[in-house]
């Protein structure tokens, strides 16, 4: 026994010299350590080389430097150290590990270089990487070297995942950084490495800003790069990444105030020559990277008192109306620090407009009503005083008295008027009126659509003016199920909101409408799995928390139940895919047969913008998107389509194949 | 008690942020918490007697996951020029909201 805990303290030991080794290490000691010990904990010497191998890139040449004093010593151990890796490297294939792969085919190539074995064409040139092994270059050079085991690639398996096409984003390039060290070139392998390695900082440290920021700052190679370049690049590539970032936008919003914080010298000016960058490109910039740099900018600016030298952007003042613009929250704030050029970009003043306030409005059909309903609700009405106020409105759809018409518009526009009007003070006012009178709502808008869609033309009637609070109003609308995802989605592209379609708070209203659509249906598929997994018992693992372990089984029947509610979700989640792709066409078609029949250029900034928020659509929600791509080629996108609108979801579609 | 308190903090998604401007809006709170994830509500802190905002908030998420970001994110950065400060809070109580006038 006691021999065991021997074993095992050595063992540990040796994981930790192997695991903490730096740059610094006496690598020919550790070298010389691990030799001794090779006889009785090989496999254990070999598992851990082989995990820092793939698990440690940033530390590669390290490693490879000390396998290959060890291969100097002990050709056998080299030898199956290199078989280990050729197992490892077809493994990860098989598995569909890519980045793992990489990592393992990065450092067959380095062992090269510790001539631990051979391959066709030698030696990186590259002059960043610290190479420990220059430093033995006279002991490694005399051992003898290993051929790499024949790599067969596993073949093709329908269940494989292979990683999305990737974008190198690039902003950079040597003549941006006059000063200080070169930035390498844009297809070195030295550019690549270190990018890797400042992209595996933020991924180490993402959840701890602070650390991060530290951390990306004392790069290892910071005195031969213009590190602040750099990093401001690969933290844009990582906010930028399509189809969606890797982490939340706010995480690469508070690192990069972060990093100005604690390198106030450079790297603001570095950041501000980015934005300028991305500013002079607008343009041709993918729709959903627009968005991410409007609010990511936006946030960044509200942290730093709004200083920006903005004389530098005055010509954009005479733009096209129909170019989309910047969205900066703080309106009151705004107006006060931009130059006055820029006043056409400052939103009216919030305000609602209520159709029954003013003298003139006596003559508009249910004002008497509405003013009635005000009192009504002020002396703390409950809603079935409320809906018999409502009552007694006439109802203009009623052709003769045999039939009821589903709804009364008149009845709509008088409650979703006065209830608003009444809440105008703030969010909470609204909600809370909102929230009061449900059943009034329930009652007079019901599940018909267009009596939906009236009430989301009313709410933009009054708060026209204030795009937050309509972002805000639909999405109460949505939770408390007045309005349907569909409703809101035939809302947006109907006429009457063409004028605002270029706007970006109809495509946050959009894109949210879709996303809670989505939230509905994976909550609704866990449960089934869920409930699935606890009726054939697999939830033996104890792992779950406390409160969990007293759930009864859910019989056979609860979960048919469960799963008639997910299939009626997935129809209402393919219908709004539907709706929205529709329109899309629609809108799109119409405007491309307009051009060519006048004889104008189709390529318009509305054109641009429309296309690029169809693209936006199907990159943002890729994933929901896909399971109804079947469908969605044999009923929308028919190869009959207009070239440029089918290419959007050939674009969609290439993700994957 | 003390550990059913504990317990609370860790389940909870309401978030107690303070040092606020007084003049800071509910427009404003939203547009930056909004950030972190998809919020419940805000409870805005006033004065006991005037009624009026008084530097607190409270902030309500959907999701555990989304308050956790915030703390992560938005716990020490700029609103309004001030540095905001978020703490977990074991849920937010009506008439927690008045503050000492």
């Amino acid at each position: 026994k006691r021999r065991r805990t021997d074993a095992v303290e050595i063992e540990d030991r040796l994981e930790s010299l192997i695991l903490r080794v730096g740059e610094k290490s006496n690598l020919e000691g550790l070298a010389s350590v691990l030799e001794a010990d090779i006889n009785n904990y090989k496999g254990k010497i070999l598992k851990i080389l082989s995990d820092c191998a793939v698990k440690m890139p940033e530390k590669t040449t390290i490693y490879t430097t000390l396998v290959g004093l060890l291969n100097a010593k002990n050709y056998n151990f080299g030898g199956e150290f290199v078989d280990m890796m050729a197992k490892k490297l077809k493994e990860a294939l098989k598995a569909c590990m890519w980045k793992t792969a990489r990592y393992v085919l990065r450092f067959f190539s380095d062992l090269v270089n510790c001539h631990i074995c051979k391959l066709r064409s030698d030696m990186w040139q590259e002059k960043h990487i610290a190479r420990p092994y220059v430093a033995f270059d006279s002991i490694l050079c005399e051992a003898l070297q290993h051929n790499i085991p024949p790599l067969t690639l596993p073949p093709h398996h329908a269940d494989n995942t292979y990683p999305f096409p990737w974008v190198v984003f690039r902003l950079f390039d040597y003549t941006d950084c006059p000063e200080g060290p070169v930035l390498p070139g844009a297809h070195s392998i030295e550019r690549y490495l270190i990018e890797e390695h400042l992209h595996n900082i933020v991924k180490e440290y993402h959840l701890e800003r602070k650390q991060c920021a530290a951390f990306l700052l004392d790069f290892p190679l910071k005195h031969k790069i213009p590190l602040e370049y750099m990093i401001v690049e690969v933290v844009l590539a990582e906010l930028f990444h399509l189809p969606g970032p890797r982490y939340i936008e706010i995480c690469y919003g508070s690192l990069l105030i972060e990093l100005c914080k604690l390198q106030p010298a450079t790297m603001p000016q570095v950041l501000a020559q980015a934005v300028e960058l991305l500013f002079d490109r607008i343009d041709t910039m993918n729709v959903c990277c627009f968005d991410r740099f409007v609010n990511w900018f936006g946030y960044h600016l509200s942290n730093f008192q709004f200083k920006w030298s903005w004389d530098d952007w005055l010509e954009s003042s005479q733009l096209d109306p129909m170019h989309p613009r910047a969205k900066l929250s703080y309106r009151q704030r705004i107006a006060e620090v931009v130059p006055e050029q820029f006043d056409c970009f400052v939103p009216p003043k919030p305000e609602p407009v209520y159709k029954y306030a003013n003298a003139d409005a006596s003559d508009l059909p249910g004002a008497d009503t509405a003013h009635r309903l005000e009192s009504v609700v002020r002396s703390k009405g409950t809603s079935v005083e409320v809906l018999q106020a409502l009552g007694e409105l006439p109802n203009p759809l009623r052709e003769n008295d045999e039939t009821d018409p589903p709804y009364n518009p008149v009845q709509i526009q008088v409650f979703v008027q006065a209830i608003l009007h009444l809440g105008a003070k703030s969010f909470s006012h609204a909600f809370a009126g909102i929230s009061k009178f449900l059943k009034v709502f329930e009652s007079i808008v019901g599940n018909n659509e267009e009596a939906q869609i009236l009430v989301l033309r009313e709410m933009h009637e009054v708060w026209d003016h204030h795009q937050q609070m309509m972002v805000m109003l639909v999405d109460k609308f949505l939770r408390t199920q007045i309005v349907s995802c569909a409703s809101v989605a035939n809302w947006i592209f109907s006429k009457e909101m063409m004028p605002e379609f270029t706007k970006n708070y109809i495509w946050e209203i959009i894109h949210a409408t879709i996303r809670k659509m989505n939230k509905h249906v994976g909550r609704l598929q866990k449960e089934v799995t869920d409930a699935r997994e606890r009726r054939t018992g697999n939830d033996s693992d104890d792992s779950s928390s406390e409160d969990e372990e007293q759930r009864p089984r859910p019989s056979e029947e609860e979960i048919e139940r469960m799963e008639e509610k997910l299939e009626a979700a997935q129809a209402d989640q393919k219908n709004l895919f539907l709706i929205i792709f529709q329109r899309f066409i629609m809108i799109l078609s119409e405007h491309l047969v307009r051009c060519d029949t006048d004889g104008r250029d189709f390529n318009t900034h509305w054109y641009r913008w429309t296309i690029g928020r169809l693209h936006q659509i199907f990159m943002m929600h890729n994933t929901q998107v896909e399971r109804y791509s079947q469908t969605l080629s044999t009923l929308l996108f028919t190869q009959d389509l207009d070239l440029h609108i089918l290419d959007a979801f050939n674009q969609f579609v290439a993700l994957r194949s | 008690s003390r550990t059913d308190q504990e317990r609370l903090l860790r389940g909870t998604s309401t978030l107690y942020v303070g040092n606020l401007s007084f003049y800071t809006t509910e427009e404003q709170l939203y547009e930056l918490f909004g950030r972190a994830g998809d919020v419940k509500r805000i409870v805005m802190g006033l004065d006991k007697f005037r009624k009026t905002p008084c530097g607190f908030c409270f902030v309500e998420y959907f999701s555990r996951d989304d308050s956790e970001m915030c703390m992560r994110y938005i716990n020490g950065t700029r609103l309004d020029d001030r540095i905001v400060r978020t703490d977990w809070d074991a849920g937010f109580i009506e008439g927690r909201q008045y503050g000492r006038g």
